[in-house]
């Protein structure tokens, strides 16, 4: 197959037609997935640490715990977003990719919703409200694409220009805002406060995998 | 009776030794990083080799786990910093690969970071952690760059953007914010910067304070690999096959390249963690107005 591709992600090796989801193998899809799924497995494994948190206007320093309760269903969240996370890396399809990162959102709400601490639980609403409002630009520029070229094969947008300067724009903003980018990170990080070492950097993990993908897509499809 | 040693062990010893090759340099230069700093400082410094001499010593200290910290995740990420180096010295400097696979490796280092400072579950470290994920900002004009060298070059692998410089020359002077956006990513990430709010000394030593012993050796054998990979990326990407293809030449670029970061390093102070996000986000913008003008008039 004669793509750019190979001249952005490295060599091709090849793609499964799993009906109108297909998944290909690239050098950076194939190292991003092992990646997730390594991680995903290291954050199963992982026991959370305890936090040390020192006390204003107070003597001693308070040892925070994850509770077994707090612990699974964070445990939970983490995996799921290792997961999509995963296989954002390998899909082709612009919608399915969209859905990956909505998934992921509403994962990375899920890991920080289970701590009792007003100032998470707060960033986690503002999280949650930006990555709402980002659902529009994201599926909406999927839906503009699919108007204006009939496809949202990564692979079939790769063979000819169409000139999609706009569209690539607008999905960039929605991925920006469901990643919690800069110059939404504001409120993410306030969630990276929250204890609980190994879920809390699959948040972090996720947004970063997501974004080097994003570029490719960016640069694949014109 | 003649021994006969198949292929591929000469491979992995190649591998080994270039490894080995690429810490003892990226060793040497942040050795003379430091000189450089402490001399502008007007004091004599530690010899070249202290940072090679500090990393043997932690490797043979004893071993100590805070009760705070999450296991494994504690010791995998000191040795996830080898392995994101590593690779991404073979996939780059062996193997020219794309660049976008090198931005992804770069990107981890985030997360080695942001492991590093959670898992210990020191205040110190958290704090460090969370101001790695708030730097994060200086990632960003690094896609904007792939983005530009990939208009330019129409290919982001680093073998053909080496050929095109032997074809069109250095890549420097045709887009000079992109490797301006670059260069201060490498001034990020070099110690003592003024963008260094991680290791911050009013954090202790940030996102490594909990890492003792072989961890921390660990952790310095990395950085020191990691400084190979991006001046070799800087010389490769931005000025070409003139310094690259020449190992003396690209050694003595690398050593220019220290000198300058080093001077900047020594005579700016480091900035505040607000201060050095907004002006990360300023080069961001300059970068991002460039990358759509070249996007608008190609």
């Amino acid at each position: 197959m004669s793509l750019n591709i190979d001249s952005i992600a490295g060599a091709f090796y090849g793609y499964v037609p799993f009906g109108d989801i297909v998944f290909y193998f690239t050098e950076f899809s194939l190292i991003g997935f092992i990646i997730a799924l390594f991680f995903t497995l290291v954050v199963y494994l992982t026991k959370p640490e305890k936090q040390l948190e020192s006390q204003i206007g107070d003597f001693g320093d308070k040892l925070n715990y994850v509770s077994l309760e707090e612990l699974k269903i964070r445990r939970l969240m983490a995996i799921i977003c290792g997961i999509c996370t995963a296989f954002a890396m390998l899909t082709g399809d612009l919608f399915d990719y969209a859905l990956f990162l909505a998934v992921i959102g509403i994962a990375n709400m899920g890991i920080v919703s289970a701590v009792k601490k007003e100032g998470v639980l707060s960033a986690a609403f503002y999280y949650g409200i930006i990555a709402m409002i980002s659902t529009l630009p994201l599926f909406g520029a999927s839906a503009l694409i699919l108007a204006k070229t009939g496809t949202l094969s990564i692979l079939e947008l790769a063979k000819n220009s169409h000139d999609l300067l706009f569209q690539k724009i607008i999905y960039a903003v929605g991925m920006v805002g469901e990643t919690g980018i800069a110059p939404f990170y504001a409120a993410k990080a306030e969630m990276f406060r929250a204890p609980g070492a190994p879920y809390i950097l699959m948040i972090h993990l996720s947004s970063l995998l997501i974004i080097v993908r994003t570029v490719e897509i960016m640069l694949n499809i014109h | 009776m003649d021994i006969i040693v198949p292929n591929n062990i000469y491979h992995v010893v190649d591998a080994i030794s270039y490894g080995l090759y690429a810490f003892l340099v990226g060793g040497l230069l942040l050795g003379f990083h430091r000189k450089i700093i402490s001399r502008i400082q007007g004091r004599p410094g530690p010899p070249i080799i202290q940072y090679l001499i500090h990393t043997f010593k932690y490797y043979l200290k004893e071993i100590s786990i805070p009760i705070t910290a999450g296991n494994p995740l504690y010791i995998f990420m000191a040795l996830m910093g080898i392995i994101v180096w590593l690779t991404a010295l073979y996939l780059g400097a062996v193997f020219k690969t794309s660049l976008l696979i090198l931005v992804g490796l770069y990107v981890l280092q985030k997360i080695v970071e942001h492991g590093c400072g959670l898992s210990s579950g020191s205040p110190y470290g958290k704090l460090g952690g969370v101001r790695s994920v708030f730097s994060a900002a200086a990632e960003v004009p690094l896609f904007a760059v792939v983005g530009i060298i990939y208009i330019l070059t129409q290919s982001l692998i680093i073998k053909d953007i080496i050929s095109y410089q032997l074809l069109n020359g250095p890549i420097i002077f045709k887009l000079p914010f992109a490797a301006f956006a670059f260069f201060i990513l490498l001034i990020s990430k070099a110690p003592n910067s003024p963008f260094g709010i991680v290791k911050d000394k009013s954090i202790v030593s940030g996102y490594i304070t909990e890492h003792f012993g072989i961890l921390e050796s660990l952790i310095l054998i990395s950085d020191a690999i990691a400084w190979f990979v991006l001046l070799w990326l800087f010389i490769a990407v931005f000025i070409g096959p003139i310094v690259i293809l020449n190992p003396l030449l690209t050694l003595i670029g690398m050593a220019i390249l220290t000198f300058i970061i080093s001077i900047i390093c020594a005579l700016t102070p480091l900035l505040t963690p607000n201060h050095s996000v907004m002006l990360q986000i300023l080069i961001t913008a300059l970068v991002i107005v460039d990358l759509i003008h070249k996007t608008i008039t190609v």
